[in-house]
């Protein structure tokens, strides 16, 4: 079966939980409004990569990417995103339902890095600003802290292994 | 005496510095190639190379005293410009270069050794009537000793290392009970980075600015000052942005401050360009901080409010001419603002973010100045600082300067690693920057992030993900293009599969 014939949309997403829909095939124009604005991914010698957008250059490079996630830079701020299909979307909305549970928060990973220590353990009770995990990132350590107080419910992260941004590293359950 | 030839014993943006300056005054100048960096910008701009790549020495050149000295003397070199950080308030190197006979660009030894110990800085001060926060006459020994002053000066109190600077060696206490364990961190940490354990303690003064003043004297006893520098916006005491002058003074207010910078200079005779270092408080009451005896990175904004090449400055006194200038000469016009753009992630709390420059455009305009050691190709390497560039835009007032700054900022264009850029586009948005009634805790306290981006950049930078994703999964790759773009993308979609992990 050709899968890529079904597909009508994207939904991208933000880390943030953004969402932005996107028809296939993939138009360049964005509607703001009433108006549609032209958009454009160029590339010359003097700039490299950029987006056209209202009469102006913005730069734009690749991070990193691993299957449908990319985290991206555009005017020199990094974004990362996921690009699902109506199917993964669906699939996703199925997952999420029985997961997302109010009255907890994730601890996710700020920037991309290696785990060097975990300093919790499932059902060690943390303070709001607690570090739960030490990230290395461009060589600098970094304490990763509990964003509530509460009870860790998960760990996910392990020492020596590598973390992309906004990876979850632990849930706590909030008191 | 007459200065013929300097080597440089710097690298990076300065290095070009001093070497145009020294280029318009038909000064030949020797830079040291490294094997860090073979290719960099600064080599381009020296008359003669020492080739220094073949060294298997563990100190880098730019910290070895020894070797320095010996590249001076194989290359005729007649002087020695330190530039900043490295060996530049180094006591024992300024007295090793005269004794073999070459001109240190920099302060006597004396000055140096002087200043660099705080706790002779503060003493010299106290005699000298400038005011300082109240503190410990000299070293404390022990957290016994902290407590007993600290309970006289009121607490909070800032412990610092007697030879420190940069924030390294300082705790701030705000009660007895930390005391014992803050003197014993500050005291550690001072003797990791400076190799001497000592600490002082003064009362800490809340939410200061930090105005620092450059003063220039001649060998010859002439000392003057050319009004301050606003250094308030800093993150853990490393400054970001600077200013010339500062809003925060009055014509009275200056005129205090820079008698008092120049009274600290006179008792240690001090000649060279040097930085007197104050903090303002909310009341405008100063207090003498320290005095740094070298050029700043921030030299730029008083050469352009001023018109004075301090570089040059630093040279003829070298020289042993004397001072063409007196303080009636000297005239505050304009206003300048620097932004350093250093290759750090401003979204993961300005952590370093080294690697190669892959595209590199930077604005020119007469309101402009830039002055950088790289290029396009270069590589910012993790053994030096991050620093990309140096962006000094001036404008007829404040107002102005802060506009230009506004244009000059999305002008340009670096890519390859992340940048403070977009930490400064936000600053210059900032209400209470553009009020001038920040301090220096504004960075931690008075901002929630720390970049910018306008209201559709997150949109396009989503429909730029599609694209690459719809790029890479959804379009028949036998066919080719249908948008023409393929192409041209294909080589850093390449580069991304490189980096795939």
């Amino acid at each position: 079966m050709n899968q890529k014939l079904k597909i009508n949309k994207l939904y991208t997403l933000s880390s943030e939980k953004k969402k932005f829909v996107f028809n296939l095939p993939l138009k360049s124009s964005i509607r703001i409004g009433k108006r549609n604005y032209p958009v454009q991914l160029k590339s010359d010698e003097k700039f490299g990569p950029y987006i056209l957008w209202k009469n102006r250059k913005y730069p734009v490079e690749i991070v990193r990417s691993r299957q449908n996630r990319y985290e991206i830079l555009f005017n020199d701020i990094s974004y990362t995103f996921t690009v699902e299909t109506p199917f993964s979307m669906q699939r996703m909305k199925v997952l999420d339902s029985g997961k997302v549970k109010s009255g907890q928060e994730t601890v996710k990973a700020p920037m991309p890095g290696k785990i060097i220590d975990v300093l919790v353990r499932e059902g060690s009770a943390v303070l709001r600003g607690e570090p739960v995990v030490i990230l290395e990132a461009m060589k600098m350590q970094n304490e990763i802290q509990s964003p509530v107080s509460g009870t860790v419910i998960k760990i996910s992260a392990k020492p020596n292994t590598t973390v992309m941004k906004d990876d979850v590293l632990a849930e706590i359950k909030i008191d | 005496m007459k200065i013929k030839k300097i080597l440089i014993a710097n690298r990076g943006e300065i290095a070009v510095r001093i070497m145009s300056t020294a280029r318009k005054m038909n000064i030949l100048t020797v830079a040291v190639k490294t094997s860090a960096e073979p290719n960099a910008m600064y080599l381009s701009h020296a008359d003669e190379i020492f080739d220094n790549t073949e060294s298997e020495s563990e100190i880098p050149v730019f910290l070895d005293i020894e070797k320095l000295i010996s590249i001076a003397l194989e290359t005729a070199s007649d002087a020695l410009h330190p530039g900043y950080g490295f060996l530049a308030e180094n006591a024992y190197f300024a007295q090793k270069c005269l004794d073999n006979g070459i001109i240190f660009i920099g302060p006597s030894p004396d000055a140096i050794y002087k200043m660099g110990n705080k706790t002779i800085a503060r003493k010299l001060a106290l005699k000298s009537d400038i005011p300082m926060a109240m503190g410990s006459e000299g070293n404390i020994a022990n957290a016994e000793e902290a407590v007993s002053i600290a309970e006289k000066i009121g607490y909070p109190v800032i412990i610092k290392a007697a030879s420190g600077g940069g924030g390294r060696g300082m705790r701030i206490v705000r009660k007895a009970e930390e005391m014992e364990k803050m003197f014993s961190i500050a005291s550690k940490e001072a003797e990791i980075a400076f190799n001497d354990p000592s600490v002082f303690i003064e009362k800490y003064i809340e939410n200061p600015k930090h105005i620092e003043f450059q003063i220039l004297g001649d060998k010859h006893g002439n000392i003057i000052h050319l009004g301050e520098r606003e250094c308030s916006i800093q993150r853990k005491h490393q400054k970001l942005l600077e200013e010339a002058p500062s809003c925060a003074l009055d014509p009275a207010l200056r005129k205090k401050m820079g008698q008092m910078a120049v009274k600290i200079a006179k008792a240690v005779d001090y000649y060279s360009a040097g930085t007197v270092e104050y903090l303002l408080d909310s009341d405008r009451n100063f207090y003498f901080m320290e005095m740094n005896t070298r050029i700043q990175v921030e030299h730029p904004v008083t050469e352009i409010i001023t018109g004075i090449d301090l570089i040059e400055q630093q040279i003829k006194i070298a020289n042993g001419e004397k001072l063409s200038l007196s303080q009636d000469h000297v005239k505050l016009k304009g206003w300048a603002i620097e932004c350093r753009i250093n290759a750090e992630d401003v979204q993961a709390g300005f952590a370093p973010d080294p690697g190669k420059i892959e595209k590199l455009s930077l604005p020119s305009d007469k309101y402009i100045r830039i002055d950088t050691g790289i290029k396009e190709g270069s590589t910012i390497v993790s053994s030096y600082d991050s620093m990309i560039a140096k962006l000094i835009v001036s404008g007829r007032d404040r107002k102005e300067a802060i506009k230009n700054c506004k244009m000059a900022l999305d002008k340009v264009w670096i890519k390859g690693t992340k940048t403070t850029l977009p930490f400064f586009r936000l600053l210059v948005r900032n209400h209470k920057f553009q009020e001038g009634s920040f301090t220096t805790a504004f960075i931690e306290k008075d901002l929630d992030r720390y970049y910018y981006n306008s209201e559709y950049e997150e949109m396009l930078a989503a429909w730029f993900t599609t694209k690459l994703f719809v790029e890479e999964n959804l379009q028949d790759k036998n066919q080719g293009s249908d948008n023409g773009l393929k192409e041209e993308m294909s080589p850093w979609l390449l580069n991304k599969r490189i980096t795939q992990f």
